[in-house]
């Protein structure tokens, strides 16, 4: 494709594309993509405009393949058979960060996990969002008082939605994440 | 040639929790394995120390998430003990009953992840999991939650089964037993998964007596030991069944007996259904005090899912004075380290994967 463009051109459609990128995601306080810049020049021939990348967004969450404890068998419910989480564009488990949009923190944080889980959630693309899911990663939940825990997961990343349950069903997380693509959307504010 | 060292984990889809793995290997082969575990450590026993004896059922069951209610039923064996309360015989019956129906859901969560273990990615896993929530339902049913119960008080449970419980259960268990069955021709029909389990990771007995592993792995490596055969507790040595063992000790054995074990489970519940009495099966509601301690020291022996299951209960007044777990899966993951020796990578994982670890019991 970069054949039929000039050099120039190409240099032109990148910046402008950049713009558009910029625009959309301002007021999120977040900045554009390496990805995105990358891409620039299809996505112009595609003719994409802002309302067209939300729409993207908001159908394909795809959640990463990370559990922590019990809630995590609970995340595995959600993508069984059951559930079905496909027909909404949640289910695919990605195994590593960098493909994923979603991060469900499921099960308690310990001391000792949070430097991974730091870790992996900096590796994730941006725009990238978090559910704390059950109450350990809401709020500490029956370990409350435990000297190893992290008491919710809002005291180490920024959490979009949270809930509550020990463990929730996993209807409740496709709850959560109908809630997060209101969200993304800009349907229901924060 | 030259010894290369790799980092595996700590979050890794393989383990069900979270695991480190150091693996110095040479080409694809290991030479050592170091697991380095603590990422879910919360301080259990010591919590159980400042808590009542019936507020700490809720946080036994979170230490194995996929048999909660072995352990629960566990601790308070070992409050009963302490407090030398009876249990009523209906009550037993229907602890028996719901206990290897947790039995049955632990095995069946194994045989789907296995597949996803060897790389053969979601269609056992749906299966097994379709399966499961099946026999979660009956659990639900009787208990009314769908994960952790905390259904067991001291000399019964907080209530009977409800009515045509017996009926359904039946039903379901009929539905799994042919289940079962299409289970084994998918795996033992497939050449992708003998080539992959068969003579892999083979434990020897002798082995496998010195590194103290005990349930299903001890029992695939051919020594006949069963808590419930055993040392039997509750009805079950009225009961008709029989502990199944295989000699080869690879990881087509674990596999297999496990799979063994759910028709023995099965048929287990039918003859508990039979020879039920009627009377009564509740226990005491929970209060805040609890009738005086009788013996100071109790110990509980259960055969969970996943192994045996110990708890050592020193009892003050009120509070557990001191309580010390014995942790199957911790016990079966110091296994690793010697089977993993020789191993090529991939099949580290379907070895890790048959000695079916939980890491919340690990750590604790």
């Amino acid at each position: 494709m970069t054949e039929e463009y000039t050099e120039e051109e190409f240099k032109i459609a990148k910046k402008e594309m950049d713009q558009l990128v910029y625009e959309s995601l301002k007021d999120k306080d977040v900045k554009p993509n390496v990805m995105f810049a990358k891409t620039s020049e299809i996505l112009r021939a595609l003719k994409l405009s802002k309302g067209m990348i939300k729409w993207a967004r908001v159908n394909s969450l795809w959640p990463m393949q990370f559990g922590l404890a019990c809630c995590a068998i609970e995340l595995m419910g959600f993508g069984s058979a059951r559930i079905d989480a496909e027909r909404k564009g949640y289910l695919l488990f990605r195994g590593t960060p960098r493909q994923a949009d979603v991060m469900v923190v499921a099960g308690w944080v310990t001391k000792s996990a949070v430097p991974e889980i730091k870790r992996l959630y900096e590796q994730m693309t941006e725009p990238r969002y978090v559910v704390a899911f059950g109450e350990c990663a809401t709020c500490g939940g029956p370990w409350f008082e435990s000297y190893n825990i992290v008491r919710g997961i809002d005291q180490v990343l920024p959490v979009d939605v949270y809930v509550a349950g020990c463990p929730p069903k996993p209807e409740n997380l496709f709850e959560a994440l109908m809630k997060l693509q209101a969200k993304i959307s800009g349907k229901i504010e924060d | 040639m030259s010894i290369t060292r790799i980092n595996i984990g700590p979050i890794h889809p393989s383990t069900h929790g979270v695991m480190r793995l150091v693996a110095d290997i040479d080409g694809d082969t290991i030479e050592r394995i170091e697991p380095h575990i603590g990422f879910l450590h919360r301080g259990v026993e010591k919590l159980t120390e400042t808590r009542m004896y019936m507020q700490n059922p809720p946080y036994m069951e979170k230490l194995d998430y996929l048999a909660p209610m072995s352990y629960d039923e566990a601790y308070v064996a070992a409050v009963e003990q302490a407090m030398g309360i009876e249990v009523k015989e209906r009550a037993m019956y229907i602890r028996v009953i719901l206990l290897e129906l947790q039995r049955i859901a632990s095995h069946l969560f194994f045989i789907g992840t296995i597949g996803n273990d060897l790389g053969q990615m979601f269609t056992l896993f749906m299966w097994a999991y379709m399966d499961r929530d099946k026999v979660l339902d009956l659990l639900q049913e009787a208990t009314g939650s769908r994960m952790f119960y905390v259904n067991m008080r001291l000399g019964g449970l907080i209530s009977d089964l409800p009515p045509d419980f017996e009926e359904r259960a039946l039903n379901t268990l009929d539905y799994i037993e042919k289940r079962v069955r299409e289970y084994e021709l998918f795996i033992e029909k497939n050449p992708v998964f003998k080539e992959r389990m068969k003579n892999i990771g083979i434990l020897t007995p002798e082995k496998a007596i010195d590194l103290g592993v005990t349930g299903p792995v001890l029992r695939a490596s051919g020594v006949q030991y069963d808590v419930r055969k055993n040392l039997p507790y509750y009805v079950y040595d009225k009961l008709h069944f029989e502990t199944k063992i295989l000699t080869r000790g690879d990881n087509f054995s674990r596999y297999k007996v496990r799979l063994l074990e759910m028709r023995e489970s099965i048929r287990l519940i039918k003859t508990a259904f039979k020879t039920m009495p009627t009377g009564d099966a509740i226990g005491m509601p929970v209060k805040l005090r609890s009738p005086p301690t009788k013996n100071k020291i109790s110990i509980v022996s259960r055969e969970a899912p996943k192994g045996e299951v110990m708890m050592y209960l020193v009892a003050d007044d009120q509070k557990p004075y001191r309580l010390s777990i014995r942790s199957p899966n911790f016990i079966n993951l110091t296994a690793i380290t010697h089977l993993a020796k020789g191993l090529r990578m991939a099949d580290l994982f379907a070895t890790l994967g048959t000695l079916d670890l939980v890491m919340g019991c690990v750590d604790r």
